[in-house]
């Protein structure tokens, strides 16, 4: 009895050490960035001397950041607002109709793996042509459409998980598919559509790419845009550019951390709520 | 408001699905086809368009630096997917496990992997610091000298890969997850008591009932690293020289730096069609799991 207990406290010590040993290296990069972000300029130790707010004060004196922030808000909001009615037609018609044709819907999982670094490069003559160059529209249909496939497949995930019985109902009392869908399928997709607003967010928030492929003008950087050209001319200015990585990453960690649940079963499937 | 009478039911899925296919047609599927005629084409000094048949692909082979360039996304393929398999099955069996704190550490894990890929460098680039970074002072200790590590072709390669898979794994333990998940806690139960030790037990049910899921997940990371430029572009620039310049980074650069559009869309039709022979099998392996996902 007690050697099958004492076993079962060591069995419980290794599994706490190996849940702990895998959280010091996921964490300890974002931990170190956040000590270097509150860290005096030349304190190097591991427990800085003192905490100091000095690197985010010099931050926000500078009326780029703002700009790259309120570039960044756009794009994402931008993204979301053409995502999230398409996506939701889209999804629909794969998840509740029978039609010639729904086979190739699965062509809707494979499309995000084309590598978006070698079609932004003929985006960029049609932006050109169209006169969107240089236009934070431009960044925005990019965005959208890039991360429209996976989104759509999403939503038709959970579409599917629904029971039709309810907007079957709904029908039955006298409301036309269009009237259905506005007033019963879109409420009950609601986690779906969170899902998508949190994927599509996060995407383009992270993403410098577009932005640095589809516009020239530093008034239209995004901010991980900006952070690069900070990156390249602050140098090693460690403390400033860990204030800023930490400003950036709040957005999106706050909002995965919020809608984890959700986020993750639409990306990897509900048995992992 | 469109009233069903005017399509009929019959339309109905077509027209919802109308704005997607417009969208995707022309700003995701006819850039693909743009792509493929410029890589055949150059543009002069003046901004004219010549047909030059198969001479950027000509070009490029006969490089030394587009050799590298294949040699290092290899190396970045492969080295992401070697690190991020073995702890990628250990983070995930600890997730689905039944200890109370599983759920918690969860959502840290998966942190790595919603971070910019721009912000992860500075973290990173600011640990490799020669002078106040924990990890050049470890990497001085190792090789007993200084080591400026994204100066050395050798060292800054070795973290190129090492960020990327920092960003990686937890995009593999989800997916490993997700099929661990599936599998029936009766039939680990009936292995333990039939004396199957926790290895045994790994690798005689959970490695198999996961392969699909692993399959699947490493095709994921293998097409994501493949085309990945950002990453690398913001931790190196390619660099030293050209030591860490994958395809995708080349290709970043030609384009979006010097504006060679002709040569990007020349290394862009090659990525094309890897990730098109990648994509086949993935959807080979996704149909084969009845496509629930």
């Amino acid at each position: 009895m007690i050697g099958q207990r004492i076993g079962l406290t060591i069995k419980n010590i290794l599994v706490w050490l190996a849940f702990i040993g895998i959280a010091l290296f996921v964490l300890s990069p974002i931990l170190w960035g956040i000590k270097t972000s509150l860290a005096p300029r030349y304190d190097y130790g591991f427990f800085p001397s003192k905490l100091t707010l000095d690197h985010y004060f010099a931050l926000f004196q500078r009326v780029e950041l703002f700009i790259y922030f309120r570039n960044s808000l756009f794009v994402a909001g931008g993204s979301i607002t053409i995502v999230l009615p398409v996506a939701i037609l889209a999804a629909y018609s794969l998840a509740r109709f029978k039609f010639r044709g729904s086979q190739f819907g699965v062509l809707f999982l494979v499309l995000p793996m084309l590598p978006a670094v070698a079609i932004l490069v003929p985006l960029i003559a049609y932006m050109n042509k169209i006169g969107l160059y240089n236009t934070l529209l431009a960044v925005i249909l990019v965005n959208a459409v890039f991360n429209m496939p996976f989104a759509i497949w999403m939503l038709r995930n959970f579409i599917l998980a629904n029971p039709f019985s309810i907007e079957e109902s709904a029908l039955i009392d006298g409301c036309s598919r269009v009237q259905m869908l506005i007033l019963v399928a879109v409420p009950m997709m609601a986690p779906g559509l969170i899902a998508v607003v949190i994927f599509v967010f996060i995407n383009s928030w992270n993403n410098y790419m577009y932005a640095f492929a589809l516009t020239s003008s530093p008034g239209h950087r995004v901010l991980p845009q900006g952070i690069l050209a900070f990156l390249g001319s602050w140098g090693t200015y460690w403390g400033g550019l860990t204030a800023i990585g930490t400003l950036a990453l709040i957005p999106p960690v706050v909002l995965f951390l919020i809608f984890q649940k959700w986020f993750v079963a639409g990306l990897f499937g509900q048995q992992l709520k | 408001m469109v009233h069903e009478s005017l399509v009929g039911k019959r339309g109905l899925p077509y027209l919802f699905l109308l704005p997607a296919a417009i969208l995707l047609l022309g700003l995701l599927i006819s850039p693909i086809i743009t792509g493929v005629v410029m890589s055949f084409q150059i543009t002069d000094l003046g901004g004219t368009t010549l047909w030059s048949g198969v001479a950027n692909y000509k070009l490029l082979i006969q490089e030394t630096r587009f050799l590298g360039n294949v040699r290092n996304s290899i190396v970045y393929v492969l080295g992401n997917i070697i690190l991020s398999t073995p702890l990628a099955y250990a983070a995930a069996l600890l997730i689905t496990s039944k200890f109370t704190q599983a759920q918690f550490f969860r959502g840290f894990y998966l942190l790595p992997w919603i971070i910019a890929p721009v912000v992860s460098t500075v973290l990173f680039r600011s640990m490799l610091d020669p002078r106040l970074g924990p990890i050049a002072k470890l990497i001085e200790w190792l090789a007993g000298r200084e080591v400026i590590i994204l100066a050395d072709p050798f060292w800054a390669l070795a973290f190129v890969v090492f960020h990327s898979f920092w960003r990686s794994f937890p995009f593999v333990m989800l997916f490993l997850a997700a099929g661990i998940a599936t599998i029936p806690g009766e039939i680990y139960e009936a292995a333990t008591v039939d004396g199957a030790g926790r290895w045994k037990r790994f690798i005689h049910l959970t490695l198999p009932m996961t392969s699909n899921q692993l399959g699947i997940s490493l095709l994921i990371i293998t097409i994501w690293t493949l085309h990945d430029a950002e990453t690398i572009y913001a931790f190196t620039g390619g660099g030293p020289g050209y030591s860490t310049e994958t395809l995708a980074v080349r290709l970043f650069k030609s384009s979006f730096i010097n504006f060679d559009l002709n040569m990007g869309a020349t290394i862009g039709v090659i990525l094309i069609v890897l990730s098109l022979i990648f994509m086949s099998f993935y959807l080979r392996l996704t149909i084969g799991r009845g496509a629930e996902r």
